[in-house]
């Protein structure tokens, strides 16, 4: 019983934590755009796909995997700065807006995904583990690679939440989230703190991107699975709540784990997939409240 | 100060304000009254930067400012204190108060600390609470934040709409004096009330709005404009 424990459960539920952490780490960037700006970002995979393609290009032309965990998110920052700007808010004010910045992003997407099936072509390409081997611990063998994304990935979900919950950068994004005008009227500049969380959020999906090239391949198409996950993590968790997308990333990717190990991998994604239904059946709203909402 | 000149709104096909012409001087109060519906709460909001005028403008110390952003409206000076208060219910006290920093970007923090001293030295309830989420304050305690909020902006022109409003009298007596106070210090207000008697003691001028248009103007310190206006407003 001791040694299924250490061999069999114990790395599975540290791989389940590991893919936890990456999930949430998009699923922040995705909840922080929709808490702000009521926005469903449809591109939201593809600036994943697009965080490994960058490190992937990166790396081959020799920068290490360390800097590449900050370099990374500092390119796709102007990028998602320049989308919000030049896109989403051209269309912010319109009636329909919320199918129009759907559309829009959605569309985005696709371009920017066939731009790098064009760029880098359509085959997958598997980085090389920038951490390899294991370390035991308790008698337990846990792959280090994953350990460190647990580590790196908690530390920048804590410092996000730090953030937006006890600096004053933060009180105005969870002021600007909850009512606009007033905050503008206090002299929050709304459209720059709009297009700085868009940019932000789409900063951490790349920064997943980097974490998971390594474990998964890197292809064009990558960010529509994860994406998927991403989703279902903030649906669960409450669209626009920071709080309830880790908890429903840390225990949605938990359940997939296990699910895996008792039932069959094949099993896993139509389980989470029911919770998420089922979720929406008895509480729409998700587990928490939206941000900068009481 | 404060000058509009033939502004008309319209909040879809309606046509809330109708042509409507105005001007405040520095440190004057000008109470705005009328009906339900009538469109002084748009007129605010207008001037504020949260609505767009489809004609005429605004001018704040004769430059045009109904183009601008809301946040640089604030940043001119100009607090808008609405109707419903505005708290932001998931941040504490002193969060919604710094909020107000904002209005006033180029000042060092050691003005913002006196700032916020100077604004619970006169509300000392806010002090008390200054941890707690807005959430968590009464009505009349809201009130005071929302007026502090701008306060501590240092708001030169202030624009309060229906501050009474569902306050209890000991509460709104404490509120009117905060406003007197306020115009003491030379802020210049446009007040719009319901509870015409209070508001007037605490005005220079009033107009009375039906229709997007004003119907009267008067001295509140003339009776018998004070007389014509009940009348005009039918109170």
């Amino acid at each position: 019983m001791l040694e299924y424990a250490q061999f069999v459960l114990a790395p599975q539920i540290v791989t389940g934590l590991a893919l936890g952490v990456a999930v949430i780490l998009v699923a922040l960037g995705l909840t922080i755009i929709f808490g702000l700006l009521d926005v469903i970002n449809m591109s939201h995979g593809e600036f994943y796909a697009l965080g490994a393609f960058i490190a992937l290009a990166l790396g081959q032309v020799g920068l290490p995997f360390w800097l590449l965990l900050v370099a990374v998110p500092v390119l796709i920052l102007p990028i998602g700065y320049a989308v919000e700007r030049g896109l989403i808010q051209r269309v912010f004010h319109s009636e329909d807006r919320h199918v129009t910045t759907l559309l829009l992003t959605f569309g985005f997407g696709l371009v920017l995904e066939d731009a790098l099936r064009l760029t880098f072509g359509p085959n997958p390409f598997k980085p090389e583990t920038p951490i390899r081997g294991t370390i035991e611990i308790l008698g337990t063998y846990l792959p280090l690679y994953r350990l460190f994304m647990i580590v790196v990935g908690g530390l920048i979900i804590a410092g996000t939440a730090l953030v937006v919950y006890r600096t004053r950068l933060g009180a105005m994004v969870r002021a600007a989230a909850f009512d606009r005008n007033m905050a503008a009227s206090l002299g929050v500049p709304v459209e720059r703190v709009y297009a700085g969380a868009f940019a932000f959020g789409v900063a951490l999906a790349g920064l997943a991107g980097v974490l998971l090239a390594p474990i998964y391949s890197v292809f064009p198409t990558m960010g529509r699975d994860f994406i998927l996950m991403a989703f279902t993590v903030i649906i669960v968790g409450g669209m626009g709540s920071i709080g309830g997308a880790v908890i429903a990333g840390l225990f949605l990717t938990q359940v997939q784990a296990i699910a895996s190990l008792y039932i069959s991998p094949v099993w896993t994604d139509p389980i989470v997939f029911a919770i998420m239904v089922l979720m929406l059946m008895v509480r729409p709203q998700g587990l928490r409240g939206r941000l900068g909402h009481a | 100060m404060l000058e509009l000149r033939d502004i008309h709104v319209h909040y879809g096909t309606s046509h809330i304000v109708q042509g409507l012409s105005l001007s405040a001087a520095a440190g004057q109060v000008i109470g705005i009254f009328g009906r339900n519906g009538v469109g002084k709460t748009t007129l605010l909001k207008t001037i504020a930067g949260w609505l767009q005028p489809t004609s005429g403008s605004i001018l704040l110390h004769g430059t045009p400012i109904h183009e601008l952003s809301t946040h640089r409206i604030a940043r001119l000076g100009v607090g808008f204190v609405p109707e419903d208060r505005r708290i932001f219910p998931d941040l504490s006290v002193e969060e919604n108060l710094a909020l107000g920093f904002l209005q006033v970007p180029g000042r060092k923090a050691a003005q913002n600390r006196a700032a916020l001293a100077d604004v619970y030295a006169r509300f000392p309830r806010l002090a008390e609470r200054r941890s707690q989420p807005g959430m968590t304050l009464s009505g009349g305690e809201q009130q005071m934040l929302a007026m502090a909020r701008v306060m501590i902006g240092d708001a030169r022109l202030l624009l309060i709409d229906e501050p009474s409003e569902g306050l209890a009298p000991m509460i709104v007596a404490d509120l009117y004096a905060i406003i007197r106070a306020m115009k003491a210090e030379g802020r210049t207000i446009l007040l719009v009330e319901q509870n015409v008697a209070n508001a007037l003691e605490v005005s220079d001028r009033f107009v009375a709005i039906e229709r997007g248009q004003i119907i009267y103007a008067g001295s509140a310190a003339s009776e018998g404009d004070r007389s014509q206006l009940l009348d005009a407003i039918a109170v």
